[in-house]
């Protein structure tokens, strides 16, 4: 192996001959932007890589043993008032997707589907593939520098298996896994609800197999970790009103990967 | 709170210092997932001074620092139930969490730090999380035995893009040096220690 490194202008990047470390790469943390984004991308879409993510982790966790401590500050009491306030700060969301409950039980709801959301996801996705989506224009990965991920496992009220939802803030683009929510004469029909409670349709689901919806731009900036997507069941192509006409059958929590 | 199936200690004997501190921590922290705030206050003195440290090295600033150890804890507070003992240490779980979330912080800033910090931050003593290195000796002998079969650049750079969080992009700015190369070196000696971890 030569010490010198590799001729300029070798390639796009002057890594022609440079070994694959992408995995490694993520875990460690040097990626950025579109770069970071296609990586988390791929951990989504392909199992055997999340898996080697996970793998470079545990090689790597060593090294927070060295990591020095610092007295942290005592914000104790502010983390916990960000708790209290957690609960009743949903309400107004998530009244409207759920029966009202005693005051304390819907923070234990909302904190396990974040928790499916964030351990169940990568199960879920091996065994169910996320329908492929055009690739971004090129002209995307200039717009955002900072390009989360957001995943919610959306849970059918009936408690049948959860849909998950990818959503791609560079390409604008979510991405379910397949639904069986729709029933005869009535369309599965999209929703996100922001903080506001106020829900604005992303659009209707797919009758068959996955579905891949490219968002407006002001539907981009309402989906953040935290909003609420929902499914309602609505006439045939959606609901004619803008707004929710039918039953709430499934819903979740987004999330950042 | 010690009648916890967790708080379970080794059959024989005395449990070894190390592993009970150990044993406490996932204890608590399972605990938290089961929404018991209590459990979730002695996590926070357990371990705010590791995760604070964490997060001031990445994000660079206090006040920063400060805010963004307050959305790990509400992190932690709703992903503790997904935790899963046999599959990471418990301090290994939660400085991931400490870390991605800095990260987020550090990403989501237009300004780069292109230079390392320099007041450097006090350290203390953290006797129960000191455990982990107990507990972790293999795994850490084998990271750093593979390490020192790095060149030093290649060594140098994959330690600050851990503990200092940073890209390619300001790897190859501190360094003065082009982008390609940096990557070019931390590719190669990425493949040579997973060639040693794994081989």
């Amino acid at each position: 192996m030569s010490d010198l490194p590799p001729p300029e202008g070798v390639g796009p990047d002057g890594l022609d001959d440079a070994p694959d470390m992408t995995a490694a790469e993520l875990a460690l943390g040097v990626l950025d932007g579109e770069e970071r984004a296609a990586a988390l991308r791929r951990v989504l879409a392909d199992p055997d890589f999340a898996r080697e993510v996970e793998r470079w982790r545990g090689h790597l966790s060593p090294w927070f043993d060295q990591w020095p401590a610092i007295t942290a500050p005592d914000i104790l009491a502010r983390i916990e008032r960000s708790l209290d306030h957690a609960a009743p700060a949903a309400s107004p969301v998530a009244s409207l997707i759920t029966p009202p409950r005693a005051r304390g039980g819907m923070w234990p709801g909302i904190a396990a589907l974040s928790s499916i959301a964030a351990a169940g996801l990568l199960v879920i996705l091996v065994t169910r593939p996320l329908p492929p989506v055009a690739p971004p224009h090129p002209s995307a990965s200039v717009a955002a520098p900072l390009s989360p991920t957001l995943v919610a496992s959306i849970t059918p009220v009936d408690k049948s298996t959860p849909v998950t939802a990818v959503y791609d803030a560079s390409g604008g683009t979510i991405r379910l896994t397949e639904a069986s929510l729709a029933i005869a004469d009535r369309s599965a029909e999209l929703w996100v609800i922001p903080a506001d409670g106020t829900p604005h349709s992303l659009g209707v689901l797919s009758t068959h197999g996955g579905t891949a919806l490219t968002l407006r731009p002001d539907n981009r900036q309402r989906l953040a970790a935290g909003a609420v997507l929902a499914v309602t069941l609505e006439p045939l192509g959606g609901s004619p009103t803008g707004l929710p006409t039918g039953p709430i059958v499934a819903k979740g929590i987004l999330s950042r990967v | 709170m010690t009648n916890h199936p967790l708080d379970a200690e080794a059959p024989s004997g005395t449990p070894a210092p190390e592993t009970a501190a150990r044993a406490r921590l996932v204890g608590v922290l399972v605990r938290t997932g089961e929404e018991d705030r209590a459990s979730f206050r002695e996590l926070y003195a357990l371990t705010s001074a590791k995760l604070f440290g964490v997060c001031y090295r990445i994000c660079g600033e206090r006040q920063a620092a400060e805010d963004v150890l307050h959305d790990v804890y509400l992190t932690i507070w709703r992903r503790a139930g997904a935790y899963d003992p046999l599959r990471a240490s418990p301090i290994t779980w939660l400085a991931t969490i400490a870390r991605n979330r800095a990260i987020d912080w550090q990403r989501a800033q237009k300004i780069r730090r292109a230079t390392p910090i320099e007041d450097a931050p006090p350290m203390i003593d953290t006797a129960p999380l000191a455990s982990e290195t107990m507990l972790q000796d293999e795994a850490s002998e084998l990271l750093h035995g593979c390490l020192q079969g790095l060149e030093a650049r290649q060594r140098d750079a994959i330690r600050t893009a851990f503990f200092d969080g940073v890209t390619y992009a300001e790897l190859a700015e501190r360094q003065s040096i082009p982008l390609g190369t940096m990557k070019s070196w931390v590719r190669r000696g990425l493949a040579k220690l997973k060639e040693c971890l794994e081989g």
